[in-house]
């Protein structure tokens, strides 16, 4: 078979469209995800109270269930039930943000639980104020723990929104499918798009492993 | 005080930290009574989803299978390839290096798609919804399990490495007796975890129709046009498997965790 190149040197302005909605799509749902995420986060960490238990079932549940399961579900019965129009992107953004906060939540716990008890013993025990605790004992030193499991949720997140091609948001894989049945060049469009979120997704996927090795030496020696 | 540990934080904070947390709970809670058509709530006919249960079973079983064929054949995958990333010969670790690495940071839907529209093309061989999905599933979970193997061989001590070598078992052996059994406690927790990623990943599988517990449930809910109980029921079934899974996974790692002591 031919690869034919002129069909993607036609039509690679869609490509980049569907990239930028891919891209925005991510960050608001990973924006919208931090903010859930940290109020579930804290909600666990209580570690008893109406609050722990909450936030136990809410980040269970949207860790377990399959996210196209959730991507319909936003899509097809949130707006019935609260009979308002939402749109596809808007349903998405939902969903890949319920999706997010879970997965975010754990990992700020993680990360916040990774701080070694007695740096804030300590803290406190030399009276420093409980703000300057949060910030300085506990959030940046979690926050340099956390950064390889956010950085790779983040490529997950990634490859999550071209789920939301099954309910039409014009993003990448949206596109590249369109295309294809539109010119019958499905090699050409698909190969296209794969190279398009293998050059995103791998420096991402370098960085974690790079940061995470760096951190395991550091926290050895 | 800090929000965790309990011990550090006097009694009356920690009740207002509760009480702040109850009333935005509440609040969201009110916000989205109001906003909920209960008349719609109200006529909800659950009755759907045992009408078509042997449809919906179906449809998990398929679900079932392809998690165990992502599971078997991706460990077997996984472990080959893992054992060739140790050879000696560079271009063979390359080339499992770009396999893995292409497999692991593309989308699996992408992945699907391209084997299902563009391997005819290539090869001219015409392949169902299914065997795409089987094959699409079983390449992405050979690249992930290859990690997680490669990964457990290479914590195996060096010394056991040198051992096996100065004592001249032969390779075979040398794998099965001395490398593979104390890898294989390290991989198992990450195993049975990406057992459970792809019991969830199966669902993108739905995009191409192959009859698993997603496809099934949107046809039904096409037909009858019953979307909420179908696909809650269908999130409910997702998730007490998926939890069951995840929790007899816990366990697995504590038990692990207890006879390494």
């Amino acid at each position: 078979m031919r690869f034919e190149t002129h069909q993607l040197a036609q039509h690679y302005p869609l490509l980049f469209e569907g990239l930028r909605i891919t891209l925005t799509i991510c960050a608001l749902s990973l924006a919208f995800g931090i903010v859930i995420g940290l109020v579930a986060c804290f909600g666990k960490l209580r570690e008893r109270g109406i609050a722990y238990r909450i936030a136990v079932i809410y980040i269970d549940f949207f860790r377990t269930i399959p996210e196209v399961v959730l991507i319909f579900w936003v899509y097809s019965c949130l707006p019935l039930m609260l009979s308002l129009r939402i749109s596809a992107e808007a349903s998405g953004v939902i969903a890949l943000t319920l999706f997010a906060s879970a997965y975010l939540a754990e990992i700020f716990r993680a990360g916040i639980l990774a701080v070694p008890r007695g740096q804030i013993e300590a803290a406190l025990a030399l009276g420093v104020p409980s703000l300057h605790i949060w910030i300085r004992v506990i959030l940046q030193p979690a926050i340099r723990r956390m950064m390889p499991a956010l950085v790779s949720f983040l490529t997950e997140l990634i490859k999550a929104t071209s789920l939301l091609s099954a309910i039409g948001v014009a993003e990448m894989a949206y596109q590249a499918s369109v295309l294809g049945s539109k010119t019958f060049a499905y090699v050409e469009f698909l190969s296209a798009i794969g190279v398009l979120y293998f050059i995103i997704i791998f420096p991402l996927s370098i960085y974690a492993r790079r940061a995470e090795r760096r951190l395991v030496s550091r926290t050895a020696n | 005080m800090l929000g965790y540990g309990g011990q550090t934080e006097s009694h009356d904070r920690t009740w207002g930290q509760n009480a702040l947390f109850a009333a935005f709970a509440i609040g969201l809670a009110g916000l989205l009574a109001y906003q909920v058509n209960w008349e719609l709530i109200g006529s909800l006919d659950f009755s759907v989803v045992w009408e078509y249960r042997l449809p919906l079973l179906k449809g998990l079983g398929t679900t079932l299978f392809l998690t165990a064929i992502a599971g078997v054949l991706g460990i077997f995958f996984g472990t080959i390839l893992a054992i060739l990333s140790q050879s000696p010969f560079a271009p063979l670790r390359w080339a499992v290096v770009a396999y893995v690495e292409v497999f692991r940071n593309t989308p699996l839907l992408v992945q699907l798609i391209w084997l299902h529209f563009a391997l005819p093309a290539f090869t001219g061989i015409n392949t169902t919804a299914l065997e795409s999905g089987i094959l699409a599933i079983t390449l992405q979970a050979g690249a992930y399990f290859t990690e997680i193997v490669r990964a457990g061989i290479e914590a195996v001590p060096k010394g056991q490495w040198e051992a096996a070598y100065a004592l001249g078992l032969p390779d075979w052996t040398r794998w099965t007796r001395v490398i593979l059994p104390p890898a294989l406690r390290i991989m198992i927790p990450p195993l049975v975890n990406l057992i459970i990623s792809f019991f969830k990943a199966s669902a993108i599988l739905s995009i191409l129709q192959v009859s698993e517990l997603m496809t099934v449930t949107n046809r039904i809910s096409n037909v009858t046009f019953k979307p909420i109980e179908l696909f809650t029921a269908t999130a409910a079934i997702y998730f007490v498997l998926g939890y069951i899974m995840s929790q007899a996974t816990l366990r697995i790692e504590r038990v692990l965790q207890r006879s390494q002591r």
